[in-house]
């Protein structure tokens, strides 16, 4: 069957991964130098969706200002959702939009289009629902699924443990009497989730499908994950999306928001093809500075005489790396500016981030407070949340989280959390 | 000011074209609307509607119009009131042509009483009704379509943008003059407009219509003439707006969407144009231009104000410069010589005064630039030089984004003109900056809450110095353009020459400080001066100064370089009018009696 409609939902904030959703929604995190959300829409357009439906709530602004009234020439349209009331509930918003089966995919993991494609090709007029369903071993801390043949008998949501291995990703495909559904599912604590009616609608034993699928799936929990996102879509992104030839040479892409076509950009490849530079056109990179692939300079960005970049960076739009800096294993996003001689190793830069001269992340592992779990042995340099300015000379402790907006005075060391708007001086 | 289109080879779908191109254009009138549509050997229907473009569409939902060759008005009223009769496509009294026309028949009333003298009824107010009878007298004297256009063409005087369509003809008959018009180009279809928003839908190949040039355009083809009547070959060029980029992105005004996105508008303005490495600051519309004796900017309403801005900033790196309103300038033109640079900034290009102040500083022998967002526009073609906003299309009325982008555009000029070594490292960088400290603003904006607390005022008062005098009476034009509700603004240090006699405790006054130098200091003296009068006060700060002690309220901006500050400052105005105007209710993107570009004087 083909699905012309898909709905994205979009409305969640991802409390998780604070600090850095101080100001945007989840989908808007950067999975390398482009938000989540680009891949969620690529797969679906690659898989052969025309009409895109988002529902969107916390962060609204951020994702209608990147998306804008069209994805790579496709009309998009906005749902609001302005109380969370859950999955079930944000689904509704969008239900108008949707006059026989529908696509349905959570904006804020990537998925390759296999996944898509594999759950459209399987969806049949018979079934209520179709989901798509992946083996890993973080399936007792997602919906956890139980499979007879092609019919999902169990749908748990985190059930921990260690007898679950396949998981929910989290791309559907819905008959349109499946919004009836989640109305008639009872609301627990006044929210309607999309999973507890599959999973009412699995246990009615109604023909709800499952599609195991071996696609690319991923998801970011806490703040650390954004790095090894990146590295997955550093080394692989062509695994996520059809429309990027595997060749060596260059690779043609389309641009996110503006439509104007495909966008050339400069790649270069070692021996074994793994470890690509990509450089927009529109960055600068002095003649003296180096970029050690897997590398993504996106548009406008500057990297300043005698800085070492990579392996494993990614560089939103329009950032700065200043001369003599050194960036490894780490996320920098957008308007970020890095000082010189900085150094910075294995961190997640928050967008606007100003990294003062010098300055030194020297990156390793520790542990990492998050609410009352206490993670061990993380390996993370630091987060440095939106529009955070670290004074020159200072010195960020592994494992460190600094709140958006804080000021971290020259000279000084940062451990652990500082909260937003937080000062750190000696 | 009125949006034309025209279509042809559309048959089955004429009425859908037409329509969907005027709700493009609507941000260029809508006081009125009306269509015309024909075909070979058909009849010429004509519908047309006072107000909103939307009593068209409900008039006509049912109706179908036969034939693929039609034309559509929509109207900001010149002459005569908005009314049914008054609205366009005029027709002759046998109904055998329609026009459409943008722009002022100078001569109209002359024609009006040859015709009336010939015993032609006229029915309407409007300058534009002589035009079809003309039409149909010449044809009915044995022209050809195409000779009688012409010959009615040429008896016109003034300005105007025409497109024709007689029963039974396949073809649209066009022709320029000060007003602007597109040909959008198609396989076995073409289109007119006023603007390429409302062609883009159908096709990206346009051919700009020069002044006394005529188009005929068939399903077969197109034919461009000169006022001779000698095939022209106009460059056929390709734009790259695509029509949804002027959809609004889910928000309720496009006003709100163009505020929202100006962190976009200001990363493509400043693309190619700051070069962080070298330390430089330039465009290629600049190159090779001298530091000139003096600058003269012309300019209207909200380009006036950036224009003063661009004044100051010259100024004070010691380029003589002064700013005019061009309706004025054009009255009383300056002193120019060789050594002149005439800057015209007009966001449409298209702006009649500001056009033809730039020809009298052209034809005095100044050398001139254009600063506008639209390729292609009278303004970027007329003038030796042409700075680009890249801004994006602007739809909502009030100018948001453009204005944003216009203080950029004067920033990289007077940092060129400036005639240093390399450009100011903290411009390089607070330019690299600005689009982050542009979305800081917005995420963090208390403007709602403000709006919230100070609606339903009696005058709404905007001071500012140096730099922030332009800001200040931006954020006084923005406020009454869309709340309708009184405002001004002055001068931080003219408010005690008379105008602080106004100020009440029912009076809020805004006022930007921003810096620490001897500028906020002394604003903030004002500020005080109004404190002393009960009136409420709303401070935006950057936070260098404490002004807590004097503020109810205060919006916060970032630190910034003095150049930039005002661009921050003003965004959190635009969204104070937004937010008052929304609990108003009033139709933000149509603000009554306004237009988005004026192409009369």
């Amino acid at each position: 069957m083909t699905v012309d409609t898909a709905v994205v939902l979009a409305a969640g904030e991802g409390k998780r991964l604070r600090p850095l959703t101080e100001h945007r929604p989840k989908p808007m995190l950067p999975a390398g130098t482009r938000p989540i959300l680009e891949y969620v829409l690529d797969a679906l357009l690659e898989a052969g969706v025309s009409d895109l439906h988002l529902v969107v709530g916390y962060g609204r602004d951020r994702i209608q200002n990147h998306v804008g009234s069209t994805y790579r020439g496709r009309p998009v349209t906005y749902h609001d959702q302005r109380k969370q009331l859950g999955s079930g509930h944000a689904l509704l918003q969008a239900a108008d939009a949707v006059e026989t089966e529908c696509l349905v995919v959570n904006g804020d993991q990537v998925v390759s289009t296999a996944i898509v494609r594999d759950v459209v090709a399987a969806h049949t007029s018979e079934d209520v629902a179709t989901l798509a369903v992946v083996e890993s071993d973080a399936a007792p801390d997602y919906g956890a699924v139980r499979l007879d043949g092609d019919r999902v008998v169990e749908l748990h949501e985190r059930p921990g443990g260690e007898d679950h291995h396949l998981l929910n990703a989290g791309v559907y495909a819905f008959d349109r009497s499946f919004f009836e559904e989640i109305e008639r599912t009872p609301r627990e604590e006044g929210e309607l989730s999309l999973t507890r009616t599959i999973a009412w609608l699995a246990a009615e034993e109604r023909s709800v499908r499952g599609v195991h699928t071996d696609g690319v799936w991923r998801d970011a929990v806490y703040p650390w994950d954004l790095l090894s996102l990146a590295r997955t879509v550093l080394r692989n992104d062509d695994i996520l999306t059809e429309a990027i030839p595997n060749g060596g040479g260059s690779v043609t892409e389309r641009s996110g928001r503006d439509g104007r076509g495909p966008r050339d950009r400069r790649e270069e490849r070692n021996g074994r093809g793994r470890r690509r530079v990509r450089v927009s056109p529109t960055a600068s990179v002095h003649e003296d500075a180096t970029l050690v692939g897997p590398v993504d300079v996106a548009d406008d960005c500057v990297v300043g005489p005698g800085a070492v970049v990579g392996p494993n960076v990614a560089l939103g739009r329009n950032t700065t790396v200043r001369a003599g800096a050194v960036v490894r294993g780490s996320v920098v996003d957008v308007d970020a500016r890095i000082g010189e001689n900085a150094t910075v190793v294995d961190a997640v830069v928050g967008q606007g981030v100003h990294v003062g001269p010098g300055v030194t992340l020297p990156g390793g592992a520790a542990d990492v407070r998050i609410g009352t779990t206490v993670h061990e042995d993380c390996r993370l340099g630091g987060v440095l949340a939106d529009r955070v300015h670290v004074g020159g000379g200072a010195t960020v402790l592994p494992g460190a989280l600094v709140g958006p907006d804080a000021r971290v005075d020259p000279g000084t060391v940062v451990r652990g959390q500082v909260e937003a708007h937080g000062r750190v001086s000696n | 000011m009125c949006g034309i289109v025209g279509c042809v080879g559309r048959d089955g779908d004429a009425k859908e074209v037409l329509l969907s191109g005027l709700s493009q254009l609507e941000y260029r009138g809508y006081d009125s609307a009306g269509i015309a549509v024909t075909g070979v050997g058909g009849p010429l229907d004509v519908a047309k509607r006072e107000g909103e473009l939307q009593a068209l569409k409900d008039a006509v939902e049912d109706r179908s119009f036969p034939g693929g060759t039609g034309i559509g008005h929509t109207r900001w009223s010149t002459h005569g009131p908005p009314a049914t009769r008054n609205a366009h496509p005029h027709t002759d009294e046998t109904g055998r042509v329609a026009v459409v026309h943008n722009g002022i028949i100078e001569n109209y009333a002359a024609l009006r009483d040859e015709l009336t003298e010939a015993g032609v009824p006229l029915t309407s107010d409007t300058d534009t009704e002589v035009v079809p009878h003309l039409f149909a007298r010449y044809l009915t004297e044995g022209d050809d379509p195409e000779a009688a256009f012409r010959r009615t063409v040429s008896r016109l005087e003034g300005s105007y943008a025409i497109a024709a369509v007689v029963a039974g003809e396949d073809a649209v008959f066009a022709a320029r003059r000060h007003s602007p018009l597109v040909l959008g180009v198609g396989a076995d279809e073409n289109y007119l407009a006023s603007d390429v928003t409302a062609l883009v839908e159908h096709t990206r190949e346009v051919v700009y219509i020069e002044d006394d040039q005529f188009a005929v355009l068939r399903p077969s083809g197109w034919r461009v003439t000169d006022a001779t009547g000698e095939r022209v070959d106009p460059e056929v060029r390709t734009v790259d707006w695509t029509a949804e980029q002027t959809g609004k992105s889910g928000y309720d005004h496009y006003m709100l969407k163009e505020i929202n996105e100006q962190p976009l508008s200001l990363r493509q303005c400043t693309r190619g144009r700051v070069d962080e490495l070298a330390g430089t600051v330039g465009d290629e519309g600049l190159d090779g231009l001298d530091r000139p004796d003096r600058v003269q900017f012309v300019a209207c309403g909200t380009s006036y104000h950036a224009a003063l801005y661009g004044a100051s900033l010259l100024r004070a790196a010691g380029v003589q410069a002064d700013a005019y309103l061009a309706s004025e300038y054009a009255m009383t033109p300056c002193p120019v010589t060789s050594e002149t640079l005439v800057v015209g900034v007009t966001q449409s290009g298209e702006t009649a005064d500001t056009l033809s102040a730039l020809r009298i500083a052209d034809d005095r022998g100044a050398r001139t630039l254009a600063m506008t967002n639209v390729v292609g526009s009278s303004a970027a073609r007329e003038c030796d030089r042409t700075f680009l906003l890249r801004a994006g299309p602007e739809i909502g009325v009030a100018a948001t984004k453009t204005f944003s982008t216009q203080l950029v555009g004067l920033a990289v000029l007077a940092e060129h003109l400036a005639d240093a070594e390399g450009a100011d490292p903290d411009l390089v960088t607070a330019l690299r900056d600005l689009p982050d400290l542009a979305q800081q603003v917005l995420d963090e904006s208390r403007a709602a809450e403000v709006a919230e607390e100070f609606d339903g005022m009696d005058a709404y008062f905007f001071i500012g110095r140096g730099l922030h005098y332009p800001v200040a009476l931006e954020g006084a034009l923005k406020f009454k353009e869309i709340t309708y509700e009184h405002a001004e603004g002055f001068a931080a240090g003219e408010l005690k020459h008379g105008p602080l006699a106004l100020v009440t405790g029912r009076t809020p006054v805004f006022a930007v400080v921003a810096g620490d130098g001897a500028l906020a200091r002394k604003t903030l003296a004002n500020v005080k001066e109004v404190e002393a009068r009960d009136a409420p006060v709303v401070v935006v700060s950057d936070g260098s100064q404490e002004v807590a002690g004097y503020a109810d309220r205060v919006l916060e901006i970032p630190e910034s370089h003095p150049a930039t500050v005002p661009i921050l400052a003003n965004l959190q105005f635009q969204l104070l009018a937004y937010h008052v105007a929304d609990r108003l209710g009033r139709p933000i993107d149509k603000p009554r009696n306004l237009a988005k570009s004026v192409t009369v004087e």
